[in-house]
């Protein structure tokens, strides 16, 4: 048994070793699982801090105007272009666990606002890099920081408060400013207001009052739709007021224009359908059989008619359409589109003011949509596009991109979403904050007024996220190439007074001024959000003191078991004892 | 002022927490004796809910001290008992002399309770705000147990995690959160007053039961099969709308083509939601959760009487998701907490410290009793076990002592890790006990608790720390059980699982013989 044991031999061995590494100069006796490794203590806490700051460094550079795009290839061959924080980090795969609860904060904030991935990461990360010659050389207790932490962030969100100035959403001149700086640090800001305008129009168009209150309800996930279509330029991008779907009319010879047309959406199927219970038919009569098809037919004429009943001019349906319906509906001059996808029904049925239908004799008039002002289906590039636009008060839209190529088109959504969001949250919320990094320096500026009336050793902390702010415009002027040190006392200058708050960087030309004659600003809710993540996440991370890793959820096999294991499903062996 | 444990599993998946059983719970111990311990967390998650930490403490530390008298040449058998008596002893001391009745304290205690054991967790910055909003919570839920007193179901706060915005903006809904959407957007967002239909069945097609077989001779009649399949589903829809329901819960599924009656109903449809979130829904709302239409006489109604009320029904978006609301349900209330956070670890840890502040909460207000924390209990009890091992002149004298000794160990790890000298505060903490214990004016001193942000010793009765009593007392029961447990063994044998005996073949083979 010498050539198979072997191996199971320096497994043990490699095993005992570990243990003895993890357990140097504790108890003799192993307690845990033997595979589990251990860091604690000091070490864990620096290794948390290390970890967080090189995934903040990761994405550093895509922050601010002058930013630059990444590129990445995932294992299956494809490449994704952005500068986008969470689209990056997205697609890293890294294994240390405190590396992975930062890329969930960028997750976190896209879901929450859709935009600021990048500066919650940046800010996070050095938020711990700051409290680490506390731990290091001063050895304050991590909860004192950790307190001073969350004195500092309700210091700032009441100083936000201050800040923020209030905007008006009707107004199209404010609103594209508040977009166009959202949209000044992407790839898209290369094509001037075009996007600005798609995006905020498409908001507009898609925002709802909730019945009761002056809050609105944008859901951009449902309601507005990005439509890719390489080719083109990207000028010839634009919101559709209505939408379009990736189909063609069914029958070659029904009508492919029609103006103001009566649209009927359903979601059933105009075929036959058995029923839900098990059928077997068993025939006895030749004639039998006729009369059966026939009832098939006479049901499929029957639904046809009812739906004629309406003069509906196109039928758009979510399931199949059979080829004798396709002929009593061309017959009656009804296009007919099939198999749309749910959602695309659920934004027809807001673009037209239609209901969707199951049953075609139970419909009523009301539920046919008549808000649609041009059915058209036309040929962009290779493919068949249906459109239903200049819809009166459409709640939902697409919006069509074209662009030269797929990456860059993917990009460019990545890009549009997030201005989406950016107009969604002002609308929401109708507050702005000065941007390129004045916000920061200002709760900077701030916090350090606040502590020369604190004492006590949180002081020290407190302080540190006045510095920690300060990473944003540090972080626009060393993108943009700009003399950082000179540049930041400069604007500290400014601040330290508390009256030229909406001073910051010009990430362009690397100079100071003042945000109001520049026109950036960011939403109070993005930057809120923003702060309140990043230092909340940095407390639970400097809680830590012990990292535990290796320690699996299920049952694991018994050490050294590994070897004979395998030897038993290999299956060549089974058949053999088997045999004999 | 405890710190956090980060636990990496295999897959990679993080915990981080601060929860004795918890940590325990995802270490995997191997070794039996060990095992004990872990087992005796769990027991005291599972009891009390709280102190899952202080319970493994004490036990170990129990075990180091009957070590050390077992190397002394003592049997164990007396430091058993030696245990057992001091356990007695120390409850009865607990039960007579340190609690402190919460009717004598006034309703701040119960917040103050909850603030404890929030303390060392993650959300202990925090812990006013969410102190008030555990104990909101359990008084929703009150129910009255017939017998002049109240139960605190906590099982029955509904607890929802979503990441986005901060701790502080978590919520306590009255009434109850349900992670579900709507069955079709065509339906109204929001509706008030809204009267509410809880079914476990689909609302889906009829589908023939296994073995059933309809037998024609027309084929004209096929027709009406397929008819009636879809009439009685829609006859069932028409039922449950007419006695009034404007929302209808179901634990099964809905066709789409029921949706369109209760969009031109206005009513809101749910389908998929849990049947546990149903139980739930119905007692607060007061409906009947349904499993078939079907009375007595075999024929199919929906009563009137088995719909549930509440003040609102809504859908609300919350980070990237929807959830239902059912506010202000009438017939009892509801408790739910929506908790956020920057991430899923963070909301993970949040619900746990909750969940044990909910418990804390719950054995407070059920025993109206609370000791002083901070290490008071542990310290006074410390000084009594001492003094009362002198007066016995018997062999468990030393067993006491030893146990007594032991109690320290909280205290002194407290103080550890805060990061102040335990060699100086516990003594000091000893003599006010020892003072309060001998001289009758100095009574008040056995409030006298560890302040561990400052470092000192102060009256913990007046800075608000406190503890269920019940939860000390399991404490030290528990750990006593385990230790003794743990020392009457005297031989580990350790059965290894049999090798199995390779057959003749595969020997053959291995050693290249074919």
């Amino acid at each position: 048994a010498s050539r198979n044991s072997r191996p199971v031999l320096i497994v043990y061995r490699f095993r005992k070793s570990r243990l003895e590494m993890a357990n140097a100069g504790g108890a003799p006796i192993m307690v845990m699982n033997q595979s589990t490794q251990r860091e604690s203590g000091r070490k864990a806490q620096l290794s948390n801090i290390a970890a967080a700051k090189a995934v903040a460094d990761i994405i550093r550079t895509t922050l601010g105007p002058r930013s630059m795009l990444k590129m990445m290839l995932d294992p299956m061959g494809g490449i994704v272009m952005t500068n986008d924080g969470f689209a990056i980090l997205r697609e890293i795969d890294v294994s240390h666990p405190s590396a992975k609860s930062m890329i969930e904060l960028s997750r976190t904030q896209d879901e929450e606002v859709g935009d600021g991935t990048t500066s919650v990461i940046i800010l996070a990360g050095e938020m711990l890099h700051v409290a680490l010659p506390f731990l290091e050389k001063v050895k304050l207790h991590p909860t004192v920081i950790v307190a001073a932490y969350r004195k500092a962030l309700d210091d700032c969100l009441s100083t936000l408060e201050t800040l923020a100035r209030p905007i008006d959403c009707e107004n199209r001149e404010e609103m594209l400013r508040v977009v166009r700086s959202s949209l000044g640090t992407k790839f898209v800001s290369l094509f001037g207001d075009l996007m600005c305008s798609l995006a905020l129009d498409a908001v507009q168009t898609i925002a709802v009052d909730i019945d009761d209150s002056k809050k609105k309800d944008v859901d951009i996930k449902r309601y507005a739709r990005i439509e890719k279509i390489p080719g083109g330029e990207l000028s010839d991008s634009k919101v559709l007021s209505g939408v379009m779907i990736n189909k063609d009319i069914t029958h070659a010879s029904m009508r492919r224009t029609i103006e103001n047309p009566r649209i009927m959406l359903l979601d059933c199927p105009l075929e036959y359908k058995k029923g839900e219970s098990i059928t077997n038919i068993e025939m006895l009569n030749p004639a039998d059989w006729k009369r059966y098809l026939e009832i098939e037919e006479e049901y499929i004429e029957k639904i046809c008619k009812d739906i004629q009943s309406f003069k509906p001019d196109v039928v758009i349906t979510e399931k199949g359409v059979s080829d004798l319906a396709q002929h009593f509906l061309q017959q009656a001059n009804i296009s007919v589109l099939r198999r749309v996808r749910k959602s695309d029904n659920n934004r027809l049925a807001r673009a037209t003011g239609a209901t969707i239908g199951h049953q075609p004799d139970l419909m009523h008039e009301s539920d046919i949509g008549t808000r649609c002002g041009l059915f058209e289906v036309r040929k962009i590039g290779d493919e068949y596009w249906t459109f239903i636009e200049n819809c009166k008060d459409p709640k939902a839209c697409t919006i069509m991109l074209r662009g030269a190529s797929k990456d860059v088109l993917s990009e460019i959504e990545r890009n549009l979403h997030d201005a989406m969001n950016v107009a969604r949250n002002v609308i929401c919320d109708p507050r702005v904050l000065p941007g390129g990094g004045a916000t920061e320096l200002a709760l900077a500026a701030a916090l350090r007024s606040n502590s020369q009336s604190m004492h006590g050793v949180s002081l020290r902390p407190y302080q540190a996220v006045a510095a920690a702010l300060e990473i944003i415009p540090k972080t626009l002027i060393e993108n943009c190439g700009g003399h950082v040190i000179r540049l930041l006392t400069e604007l500290r200058a400014k601040h330290a007074n508390g009256k030229h708050t909406t001073w910051g960087i010009d990430g362009v030309k690397g100079r100071i001024v003042d945000m109001e004659e520049l026109n950036i600003w960011e939403p109070f809710l993005v930057k809120s959000q923003t702060i309140k993540t990043s230092i909340e996440s940095a407390t639970v991370l400097l809680r830590i003191d012990d990292i535990l890793s290796g320690v699996s959820k299920g049952k694991r096999d018994p050490a050294g078991g590994g070897g004979l294991q395998q030897q038993q499903t290999d299956p060549e062996t089974f058949g053999d004892e088997r045999d004999g | 002022v405890g710190l956090d444990k980060m636990i990496v599993d295999d897959v990679g998946d993080v915990t981080v927490t601060n929860d004795g059983a918890t940590i325990l719970k995802l270490l995997e111990v191997e070794h039996p004796a060990a095992r004990v311990l872990v087992e005796l967390a769990q027991l005291q998650d599972e009891e009390v809910g709280d102190g899952t930490t202080s319970v493994v403490i004490i036990a170990a530390e129990l075990l180091k001290a009957a070590d050390e008298l077992v190397k002394q040449k003592i049997h164990p058998t007396s430091i058993i008992a030696g245990y057992k008596l001091a356990c007695k002893e120390a409850c009865r001391y607990i039960q007579n002399n340190l609690t402190i009745s919460t009717d004598d304290l006034g309703k701040d205690c119960i917040v103050a309770a909850a603030r404890t054991t929030m303390s060392s967790k993650v959300i202990s910055v925090d812990s006013e705000f969410f102190g008030q909003m555990v104990v909101d919570a359990a008084m929703a839920v009150r129910v009255s147990d017939g017998k002049g007193g109240y139960k605190y179901p906590i099982k029955a706060v509904n607890i929802l995690k979503a990441h986005g915005r901060s701790a502080r903006e978590s919520v306590l809904i009255d009434g109850y959160a349900l992670n579900c959407t709507i069955a079709s957007h065509a339906m109204k967002k929001k509706v008030i007053g809204a009267k509410i239909a809880c079914l476990d069945f689909s609302l889906q097609k009829e589908k023939m039961k296994l073995g059933i077989q309809i037998l024609l001779s027309d084929p004209t009649k096929l027709e009406a099969i397929r008819q009636r399949e879809a009439d009685i589903t829609k006859e069932r829809v028409q039922k449950i709308l007419k006695a009034g329901a404007n929302v209808v819960l179901t634990t099964g599924g809905i066709d789409d083509l029921c949706l369109k009656y209760f969009v031109e109903a206005d009513a809101i449809a749910v389908r998929r939601c849990k049947k546990v979130d149903l139980k739930r829904i119905a007692k607060a709302t007061g409906a009947t959760l349904l499993t078939t239409l079907c009375n007595l006489e075999g024929e199919e109604v929906f009563e009137v009487s088995s719909l549930g009320e509440a003040a609102e029904v809504t859908q609300e978006r919350i980070c990237d998701d929807e959830l239902i609301l059912i506010k202000r349900p009438a017939a009892r209330s509801a408790a739910s907490i929506i908790l956020r956070g920057p991430n899923d670890f963070y909301c993970d840890e949040m619900e746990r410290s909750i969940h044990d502040a909910l418990c804390v909460v719950r054995r407070v207000m059920e025993s109206n009793s609370v000791v002083v924390g901070g290490g008071a209990v542990e310290a006074a009890l410390s000084v009594y076990l001492e003094n009362f091992a002198t007066t016995l002149s018997s062999r468990e004298q030393l067993a006491i002592a030893a146990f007594a000794e032991s109690l320290l160990v909280i205290p002194s790890t407290l103080v550890i890790n805060a990061a102040r000298d335990a060699t100086e505060l516990v003594p000091k903490l000893r003599s006010f006990h020892h003072s309060s214990q001998v001289k009758a004016e100095h009574e008040k001193l056995k409030y006298y608790g560890l302040d561990l942000m400052e470092g000192t010793v102060r009256d913990n009765r007046e800075a608000g720390v406190f503890e269920p009593g019940i939860s000390k007392i399991k404490q030290l029961k528990f750990a006593t059980e385990a230790a003794i447990t743990i020392l009457r063994i005297d031989d580990m044998i350790r059965l290894d699982p049999e090798q199995k005996e390779e057959s003749h073949y595969q020997k053959a083979r291995q050693q290249g013989m074919l």
